[in-house]
């Protein structure tokens, strides 16, 4: 009896030791693999499409938990989603892995794009209705500051070294560059009709389009002047830099006005037009894969992306999304 | 005849599911008490009331309360937050949600200054934004005064207040003041006569007991 007591106790013993060893390897367990994901934000269905970027299979939907999901911001490491929502004002926060909204955060009025700070320790959001950027601490979803700027902020990125944020804004037709460590509004450039979309490129350059008018503008991050500007077509939207074959690297510009991606050399200096590639109905989200041989083209009309390879320019798959998807990001 | 009640079953509790989330969205996140002078506060829709004197106006998310010269108002938010308003003050209303927490409320104040004191039991998800920064408590009396360029002064009277800009989060304890100002970390905390601090809410007395 004695000794079955004993291998009771014993049996408990090693229970806890085990059931404490195991939360031990739980702490220190790598977290699980996310495959490379193709996302989409679509504003009329106000979810994000999840697309396997190596099958181009749907993977599912997550649900934004607010209205008009209209841009995507994706971590390094593919964990987290941010996405803006134009109606409710607020930035969604989704678990890649688990593909849920996890957080919903007010940040202002007709909340319109989302970017990452380069360390990913804030998202910074352009609040259109507001004139400000909020920016949203990613680890306690707190708003820890707001920065005024123009009128109807509508674009934003980093440089590459993280010293400056470029905002383009809709009602003032500017790019106003922001030093990130003052969060002080230093310069202002004149760009052109209704720009939008702003992105750092090879070489740090940042490359806008003017979706109200017809073209793109470079700017030269070491003047901060506008290095170039060219005619692509009528409304141009988003921007994404690949190669096609030995040849780049090359900036990809999806054209709403003529249902066409245009290729342009990805050098300020000798802007024109490469090759127009005719794709779907409302050309508007584009990301390029890290290798840069593929581009994903998001269709706001065909509610669709396309996956193109940009050696052929041959439409490799064609994917079903939500209802007006306005913005494509790829995890790594 | 059983397909029947099934189908009137589902429909009643749908529409009572339905009922019950229409009614937590419109449901007040607080109530204003008192106001001397006027207090204004305008809804989503841009409709606007105005509360004088120690009256009950219920407050829903998304409000923006606004106090002008001459005039003081004190709120409280249902999760026991009391809240006072000095003169020329201006904040709005906001929630932030996330998965498995309970909501967290947040007044963006973007001009004047307010006193907060947690009531109650247990502790509060509650939260003062300014331009620059971000005052969170759980258990605490404090006062924030937002300048006219943002800056943003926060004193102390009981508790900890974890008062974070973009730049770095600083607990503040009792009887402390700090600063936040754009581009910089939030001041070291400074001895302050925390009392004096809250000397303009003295005319506001809180009502007993709080408005459930």
């Amino acid at each position: 009896m004695m000794y079955k007591v004993k291998v009771t106790e014993l049996a408990g013993t090693l229970a806890l030791a085990v059931a404490a060893g195991c939360a031990e390897v739980e702490t220190v367990k790598a977290p699980v693999e996310i495959p490379s994901r193709i996302y989409t934000a679509n504003e009329s269905s106000n979810d994000v499409s999840v697309i396997d970027a190596s099958t181009f299979t749907s993977v599912g939907n997550i649900e934004s938990k607010n209205q008009s999901t209209h841009d995507l911001a994706i971590s390094r490491d593919g964990r987290r989603v941010y996405a803006t929502n134009l109606a409710s004002g607020r930035l969604s926060v989704m678990d890649a892995g688990t593909m849920e909204t996890i957080a919903s955060i007010y940040t202002g009025q007709r909340c319109h794009v989302v970017a990452l700070t380069n360390d990913n320790k804030q998202a910074w959001v352009a609040n259109i209705g507001d004139n400000t950027i909020s920016i949203v601490d990613t680890d306690t979803f707190r708003i820890v500051g707001t920065i005024p700027t123009g009128k109807g902020p509508t674009g934003l990125t980093f440089s590459h070294d993280g010293k400056y944020a470029y905002v383009s804004t809709l009602g003032d037709k500017t790019v106003d560059i922001i030093d990130t460590s003052t969060h002080q509004v230093v310069k202002s450039l004149s760009v052109g009709a209704n720009p939008h979309f702003l992105v750092v490129g090879p070489k740090g350059y940042i490359w806008g389009t003017n979706t109200g008018g017809s073209d793109v503008y470079v700017i030269d991050p070491s003047t901060q002047e506008i290095a170039g500007t060219l005619e692509v077509g009528a409304k141009p939207q988003q921007i994404a830099f690949g190669f096609k074959g030995m040849q780049g690297p090359n900036v990809y510009v999806t054209v709403g006005g003529t249902n066409k991606v245009v290729v342009v050399p990805a050098d300020p200096k000798n802007l024109k037009v490469l090759e127009e590639i005719q794709v779907g109905e409302g050309p508007n989200g584009i990301w390029a894969n890290p290798e840069g041989t593929r581009i994903f083209v998001g269709h706001d009309k065909a509610n669709e992306v396309r996956v193109i390879d940009t050696s052929t320019n041959q439409t490799l798959a064609t994917v079903p999304v939500g209802r007006k998807p306005i913005r494509v990001v790829v995890s790594r | 005849m059983k397909t029947l009640f099934i189908l009137s079953t589902s429909l009643i509790s749908a529409i009572i599911g339905m009922t019950s989330i229409a009614s937590a969205a419109n449901a007040p996140v607080g109530w204003a008490v008192n106001a001397i002078g006027t207090l204004t506060i305008v809804r989503t829709d841009g409709v606007q009331e105005q509360l004088q004197g120690r009256k009950t106006m219920p407050l829903f998310e998304g409000d923006v309360l606004k106090t002008d010269a001459g005039s003081q108002a004190y709120i409280q938010l249902k999760q026991g937050v009391n809240v006072a308003l000095n003169e020329e003050t201006t904040f709005k209303i906001l929630s932030r949600w996330q998965k498995d927490k309970p909501t967290t409320w947040i007044l963006r104040l973007s001009q004047g200054e307010v006193w907060a004191k947690t009531a109650g039991d247990g502790p509060k998800l509650f939260e003062i934004e300014t331009p620059v920064a971000t005052a969170a408590v759980k258990e605490t009396e404090f006062n924030l005064k937002v300048q006219p360029d943002g800056q943003s002064i926060l004193t102390v009277i009981e508790g900890i207040v974890q008062f974070g800009t973009a730049f770095g989060t600083c607990p503040i304890r009792t009887d402390t003041i700090s600063y936040g100002v754009r581009g910089k970390k939030c001041t070291k905390p400074a001895p302050s006569d925390a009392k004096a601090a809250k000397a303009w809410t003295q005319t506001l007395v809180p009502p007993t007991p709080p408005v459930q």
